[in-house]
């Protein structure tokens, strides 16, 4: 397929998406403050972009979730490395790593903001410990799965641990990583929003928050929805191009 | 389910990995609007939507559900909780008949085209207050210049109250420093040290903290006297209202009357409210507290029967409102309120 025929299937896909919005807007005969139509959306976008309202907002959400998201993959990474080369490791830290993972962040989020003051750093420890879990598997998953034989065959030329890892589990590992890598970057935005609604005076969570239970202004609120889901898309784009550099194909 | 849920419950399928829905957009069936005919000895059933969480302070409403005030009205009341922004659009939309909604954000909505209409008020006084440790808390507005306040967020009666506390001492919120609590946990972070002052109802955080210890009794600086500002209130969607006032003023006046039980008794509130709050068995005395302080305010001072709602009050807060820019005043406030308990 042609990039052309890409960019134009996405752009039917969106058409599509738009239409049938919009069709449900008007077959189910939604108030604007229940379930406002694509245009009504779109042009509140607007007036929130030319009026300064939305890009402070992206811009901080932006921030923490990139931030977020890089902490939150190196540690997970070096984490994975662990618990994939050592059977204590993984019998030890594994039952902490499932059992955080099934707490709510959304019950621990606004104590953690307090724990760490508020600011900029608790809501980028709320973001990573979101992103960590699905990348640390990924990591410990992807290392484990390199063929023993290879690992073998470097162990008797002479490598030594540390280079088995570097130039042969972890390039092993990478289709792996980055399936990981590619849920951990979405639920970064997620992470943002959570951490934003613990504690926070500007973000796109902060604003759904205004625009819903402060203005009652719903088209406002999709307007910050959709950012967020633009955020997801090009963060997800940047891991997929990164992938396909990295991952000869 | 409804004709109007089917798409969207169809949507909700296509795009379920999407994101997250809020229970706002995803309706279910409506209630018919208009006035049904109720067979005698059936009572009709309706939905009332409280604040975010159970407490000593929906005393009243507890009292009329469980002692009979609502059967006696002729109405079965499911009591359901829910927040500010999801409360008022599904009362205006028509899936709850009644909430209960700050008369700041009803000034809002209304303003911003959702039809809801405040019908019986609840306090007489207005129960927000900046709430902080002797010594801590200023009396003059003014001398708010320079302090941490703490509150949950840029919205609601609390964040209203603050920027009127504020504009009345001639500051902004530029003038102070703002920490955003939107769990409502202003008060740990009061504990934490991290605020001096936190946004709260009077009748409620002053007395939790209290409990916490003697080092923790507050001092407060209200708003009634420098911005007068209506209080949380009885809320209906414009459809019902219209459609059937008998029904909004027979909820009103149920509970304006269970309201007063609770003042000439407030023993009976607090079991009604323990009965439907389990909770509060923990700490039965500063249940006690909260809704004896709540009676005050609910009291005011003393001048309107309870669930009357006062005109002058709704022309200042509109125009405190209107002057703090949530406003533009194209809507009227007598178009905001309908009082459905008479003052004759």
């Amino acid at each position: 397929m042609t990039i052309l025929r890409r960019l134009a299937f996405i752009a039917l896909s969106a058409f599509a998406f738009l239409a049938a919005w919009k069709v449900i807007v008007l077959i189910g005969g939604y108030p604007e403050y229940i379930l406002p139509a694509p245009d009504v959306v779109a042009l509140r976008a607007v007036e929130a972009i030319r009026n300064g309202t939305l890009q402070p907002h992206l811009v901080a959400t932006l921030e923490e979730s990139v931030i977020g998201f890089a902490v939150g993959a190196l540690v997970a990474v070096a984490a994975g490395i662990l618990l994939a080369k050592s059977l204590t490791a993984e019998r030890v830290l594994s039952p902490y790593l499932v059992a955080a993972q099934a707490i709510p962040i959304l019950a621990l989020a606004p104590l953690i903001d307090i724990w760490f003051g508020g600011g900029l750093t608790a809501r980028v420890v709320i973001c990573a410990l979101i992103v960590f879990f699905p990348i640390a598997i990924a990591t410990m998953v992807g290392i484990r799965s390199t063929d023993p034989l290879l690992v073998e065959m470097a162990r008797a030329y002479g490598a030594r641990p540390g280079q088995i890892t570097r130039l042969l589990e972890l390039p092993s590992a990478l289709p792996v990583l980055f399936g990981g890598l590619r849920v951990g970057v979405t639920l970064a935005v997620i992470g943002a929003v959570v951490a934003e609604w613990a504690g926070a005076s500007i973000g796109l969570g902060v604003l759904i928050n205004i625009a819903d239970q402060g203005l009652f202004d719903t088209p406002l609120m999709f307007v910050a929805l959709a950012s967020l889901a633009v955020l997801g898309l090009t963060f997800y784009g940047l891991v997929l191009v990164a992938e396909r550099l990295l991952i000869p194909r | 389910m409804s004709t109007r849920a089917l798409p969207v419950a169809i949507a909700l399928m296509l795009t379920v990995a999407a994101c997250t829905p809020t229970a706002s957009m995803s309706p279910t069936a409506s209630p018919e609007l208009s006035p049904s005919p109720t067979p005698a000895g059936e009572l009709r059933q309706v939905r009332l939507l409280l604040g975010f969480r159970p407490d000593v302070q929906f005393a009243p409403f507890y009292l009329a559900q469980q002692d009979g005030y609502y059967a006696d009205a002729g109405l079965e009341v499911t009591i359901e909780h829910a927040g500010g922004g999801e409360l008022i659009r599904l009362v205006a939309d028509g899936q709850a008949e009644f909430g209960v909604a700050d008369a700041t954000d009803v000034m809002i909505a209304r303003t911003s085209g959702i039809p809801v209409t405040y019908v019986s008020s609840l306090f007489q006084s207005f129960p927000v207050a900046l709430i902080g440790l002797p010594g801590s808390v200023p009396t003059d507005p003014a001398e708010l210049a320079g302090m941490t306040i703490g509150t949950p967020g840029r919205f609601g009666s609390s964040w209203h109250a603050l920027l009127a506390l504020l504009d009345a001492g001639g500051l902004t919120e530029d003038d102070v420093t703002i920490r955003e609590y939107p769990q409502f946990n202003q008060v740990e972070g009061f504990l934490a040290g991290d605020v001096e002052l936190i946004t709260g109802f009077r009748n409620n955080e002053p007395i939790r903290l209290a409990a916490e210890g003697p080092d923790y009794a507050t001092n407060l600086l209200t708003i009634d006297e420098v911005a007068p500002l209506p209080g949380p209130g009885v809320v209906v969607g414009d459809e019902l209202l219209a459609g059937d006032r008998s029904l909004v003023e027979a909820f009103a006046s149920a509970t304006a009357a269970a309201q007063a039980a609770v003042v000439l008794e407030p023993a009976a509130g607090l079991a009604a409210a323990a009965m439907a709050v389990p909770t509060l068995w923990e700490d039965m005395d500063t249940a006690r507290s909260v809704l004896l302080a709540t009676i005050d305010l609910w009291e005011g001072d003393g001048a309107l029967p309870m669930g009357a709602i006062d005109p002058d009050l709704w022309e200042s807060g509109f125009a405190i409102m209107r002057g703090l820019g949530f406003i533009d005043g194209s809507v009227a406030p007598d178009e905001m309120y309908w009082p459905a308990i008479r003052l004759d």
